[in-house]
């Protein structure tokens, strides 16, 4: 049964002037035809601006079409009489979960949408209750929102529709804002809503890792829907996916990338597993073959010269009352002059308070921080600023305090000039581009050298090249940094602290909320920055394969303290640890780990997709070599039934696209299928 | 750490107070508001004492927590005390310097003091012991009546229980803003008046933008979970009267009886 029909569908978004003339006309969706089945779970892709939201808004009637018409279970959204029916039957949840929920309790925030169609009394309770129990937050009801986790805040969101008894959910990213546990959270109650109570599911998202599982997929670009159909059918177009902008998800990226190197691997797979199963039959299981995969050694970690040096941080709220706790406890490390690091721990492990004790905007309870930066700077307080009393102080601690015998500052000695230190190691908050604030780009970016005293004309020159720096140039300068699309924003307010010329430069989920297209964008920016100017880097983040594709050394925190520290190879054999904090590591990792499960072995650890694809490739061709020089069939054979003890067949490998077959009927089952 | 701030001052604990119907509470506080500008005897304000006193044992809230609203108005009440004590003319008690005090004034002063004192234990006694959210309901059932002459007695209370909610995040947001002007070396702590006004101008900016931001986006959710005003909303909590409630309402009316009627009545203070 069709529940949603699109026919001919269009959007223009109409700016008007004063007098209502119309000054510009965008078309954000144009000539969309589509049919959703009841019951079904839909995924809709695209990059920001290729009209996946405004769809949404269409399809419950908060925007009306300009062509065309919508009808949802068979009722026009135009007909104004119907429209209350529309939207009782579509529920919607938007991105940003602290805008949608309306009451200061969790259980009337749920009961919101019932009072609003002039539901019974009664029947709003047994609606809430069921609606709370479907996404599990019972124990949640009487909580204000504002004490939940983001992805707590988004199910009680999720609650809120399925208290109206919708038929349809629309999810415009939901899990956009969360860290990955709580799109985790998200996912799975949305798939149970799916499954279990046969609601028809349109989630709009950005990671790909969640549209595996789901009936069908449309990719949307220009306002138009460019693909359509089951993950398996989208995901064989690799290439024509990557020239809109889009990702696939990193298994299937890697098997695309082994196939083109010349290697039996099928289309779009989308599974580890599928993965696994299909090179069990192409690779070797002896263990001296070993692949010749080296991995790139860091040059930063063998000199040991620090440019931050933290030892015995804690940071204790509310000291000495009964709601003492510790947002950081005992964390001791040293950050490498011109590294890249980075920054792990879930939401609430201190990762963001431990930032902003490196450029002084907290003050530590207890340990040091000490700096040494490569110009010296007079870090010290200018004497006139000085009242009486710190200066008794400063004389009394002295420079001493001040300067360790090995050349570094103690950021908290008295004398220390904790203002100076905020312009050496810059730091750019979560969502940047919401602290901007003047008329024109070039003005914003000048406000942190200004405020350094540096004088008007200088400062425009840093402001230039810091915005040289993000890849934005002139013809930005002049605009209002509001009238910029989320990326350049972003780039705009990282330029704002790049133009004091910081020696280490921290970013806080620099790419939270960015599509996939502004993402890489952004990373590639920040390597090509630190690769021309040698700044060290501080990237705080929570997703694993960040991490490992673009870090030296990476520290990881938990509930305030820190859990392990090293290279991100170092860091990422401990993957079980990782998941024991709730925060996984990168699939490559997981890839690694099941192809030895199976006998493939690998020496060093492939962190990226690249870098696997490399080590795989180079494995197959010295086997493949090797196969056509002796007769190693046998042997690769003997030891294969040996390491997986899975039943002798004949000596014969069966074709490939065969053994994927067997693979995917015995969904789950892990044994050898070759 | 900004987001464990709840506004008002509830104090969550089970007791008959906190279960009374808020329009109840919302009535009864202002009842005993004017009674104690009525009654003028001392043993009134004893009576009004004892009452509140019984209330604050029934209502489970300790008497600390009340006395924490008494800190706020110190000062005025230093104020106005001290006034009333050297400035009221009549027979002199004490004279020292220019200052002397009355004994008209003593009198004045030690009445305004208690009544100012219990005229925050009440009223404090009704926010400890009511949510927000039951506040605003209690007003806008309590005020219906005026919705017709016109006033939008649903908007307002909607408007008010949004801001509830919205306080605590807009809070937080300007904390975050201030670290991050912060962080590009902004100064909100030195220079004069004007220049302080001025450094606030990369915060405020920011902070409305942000506001209209979060308004547009909860009017869509509000319009999405099918909003349209009060008209034929029903509610998951009504407001309905229970016996206790006829009770509390009866023994406040014998209350403000009983205080017009001392005011006629010769009492011996």
């Amino acid at each position: 049964m069709k529940i949603i029909d699109a026919l001919h569908l269009a959007y223009d978004y109409i700016r008007t002037d004063e007098n209502d003339k119309v000054v510009e006309k965008t078309r954000a969706l144009d000539n969309i035809n589509l049919s959703i089945e009841a019951g079904s779970f839909v995924c809709v892709l695209g990059h920001n601006g290729s009209g996946k939201s405004t769809l949404a808004k269409l399809i419950n009637g908060l925007n009306l079409p300009s062509e065309g018409t919508m009808l949802v279970s068979g009722r026009d959204t135009k007909d104004e009489k119907e429209i209350w029916n529309i939207r009782k039957e579509t529920g919607m949840v938007f991105q940003n979960p602290d805008n949608q929920i309306i009451a200061s309790v969790v259980e009337e925030d749920v009961g919101f949408g019932p009072e609003n169609i002039g539901v019974p009394t009664d029947e709003i309770w047994t609606r809430v209750n069921r609606a709370l129990e479907a996404v599990d937050m019972v124990p949640y009801r009487m909580k204000s929102p504002n004490r939940l986790s983001g992805g707590q805040k988004q199910r009680v969101a999720i609650a809120g529709t399925m208290a109206m008894l919708p038929k349809t959910i629309v999810l415009d990213e939901p899990t956009a804002m969360l860290d990955p546990s709580g799109r985790k959270e998200v996912i799975e109650t949305i798939r149970e809503l799916n499954q279990k109570m046969g609601v028809t599911i349109i989630l709009i998202t950005h990671y790909m890792e969640e549209t595996v599982d789901a009936d069908r997929i449309i990719v949307m670009d220009g306002g138009k829907v460019v693909m359509d159909g089951a993950p398996r059918e989208v995901f064989c177009h690799v290439e024509e996916l990557k020239a809109i902008h889009m990702d696939v998800p990193e298994v299937t990226e890697l098997a695309w990338k082994l196939q083109k190197a010349g290697m039996p691997v099928p289309d779009a797979v989308l599974t580890r597993e599928e993965l696994v199963a299909c090179l069990q039959c192409c690779l070797p299981k002896q263990v001296d073959f070993e692949p010749n995969f080296v991995k790139k050694k860091p040059a930063h970690m063998d000199i040991t010269d620090p440019v931050i040096r933290v030892r015995n941080l804690s940071h204790v709220y509310q000291k000495g009352t009964a709601m003492e706790s510790y947002a950081l406890k005992d964390v001791s490390f040293e950050i490498q002059r011109g590294s890249i690091v980075g920054f792990i721990g879930h939401t609430g492990s201190g990762k963001s308070t431990l930032t902003q004790h490196l450029n002084g905007l907290l003050k530590a309870t207890e340990g040091t921080i000490e700096v040494k930066f490569r110009d010296d700077t007079d870090f010290r307080k200018p004497r006139k600023d000085q009242s009486a009393k710190t200066r008794k102080a400063a004389q009394a601690a002295d420079a001493a305090a001040l300067v360790s015998p090995d050349g570094f500052l103690n950021i908290y000695a008295p004398d220390f000039n904790m203002k100076e230190l905020r312009f050496k190691v810059g730091l750019v908050f979560q969502y940047p581009e919401y602290q901007l604030f003047e008329v024109d780009v070039i003005t914003d970016v000048m406000f942190g050298p200004k405020n350094q005293g540096v004088p008007e004309a200088e400062a425009r020159k840093r402001a230039e090249e810091a915005l040289r720096m993000v890849g934005l140039g002139e013809a930005f300068w002049q605009k209002s940094p509001f009238e910029l699309s989320g990326g350049q924003k972003r780039r705009v307010a990282i330029a704002g602290v790049l133009a004091m010329r910081p020696e280490v430069l921290i970013l806080d989920e620099p790419t939270a909320g960015l599509d996939p297209a502004g993402r890489d964008d952004l990373f590639h920016q920040i390597q090509l920055l630190h690769k021309q100017s040698g700044m060290t880097i501080v990237l705080v983040s929570h997703s694993m394969d960040d991490v490992a594709r673009y870090t030296e050394q990476v520290i990881v925190l938990d509930h305030g303290e820190l859990r392990m520290s090293g290279t991100p190879e170092e860091i990422f054999k401990r993957y079980l640890e990782l998941e024991e904090m709730g925060l996984g590591a990168p699939q490559m990792t997981y890839l690694i780990h099941e192809l030895k499960d199976v006998g493939i072995r690998f020496k060093d650890r492939p962190d990226t997709v690249d870098e696997m694809c490399a080590a795989i490739v180079d494995l197959w061709k010295r086997y493949t070599k090797s196969l056509a020089g002796k007769q190693p069939v046998k042997t690769a054979h003997d030891s294969r039934t040996a390491a997986d003890g899975s039943p002798a067949q004949d000596g014969q490998i069966k074709p490939v696209a065969a053994a994927l077959q067997d693979s995917r009927e015995e969904a789950g089952k892990e044994d050898g299928v070759c | 750490m900004l987001r464990e701030v709840t506004l008002g001052q509830y104090y969550p604990v089970d007791s008959v107070i906190h279960r009374l119907d808020p329009r109840v509470k919302l009535l009864g506080t202002v009842l005993f508001l004017i009674s104690l500008f009525i009654v003028k005897s001392w043993i009134m304000y004893g009576v009004a004492a004892l009452a509140l006193a019984i209330l604050i044992k029934i209502s489970n809230v300790p008497f600390r927590f009340m006395t924490r609203g008494l800190k706020s108005i110190v000062i005025l009440l230093l104020i106005s005390v001290s006034f009333n004590l050297f400035l009221t003319p009549g027979e002199v008690l004490v004279q020292f310097w220019i200052l002397k005090i009355t004994r008209e004034g003593l009198h004045i002063a030690l009445m305004m003091g208690a009544r100012l004192i219990l005229l925050v234990l009440g009223s404090s006694l009704m926010t400890l012991t009511t949510t927000p959210n039951q506040l605003t309901d209690g007003l806008e059932k309590g005020l219906g009546v005026l919705k017709k002459v016109g006033v939008p007695v649903h908007e307002i209370s909607m408007m008010m229980s949004i801001a509830l909610r919205f306080i605590p995040i807009l809070i937080e947001e300007t904390d975050k803003i201030m670290k991050a002007q912060q962080a590009r070396g902004a100064d909100f702590e030195s220079g004069n008046l004007l220049q302080r006004a001025k450094a606030m101008v990369p915060i405020l900016v920011p902070l409305f933008i942000s506001a209209f931001r979060r308004a547009n986006d909860l009017a869509m959710a509000m319009e999405a979970r099918c909003y349209h005003g009060g008209e034929g909303r029903t509610k998951m909590k009504p407001l309905r009267y229970a016996a206790r409630d006829r009770i509390a309402y009866t023994l406040m009316f014998l209350y403000l009886g009983l205080s017009v009627v001392s005011r006629f009545v010769a009492l011996p203070f």
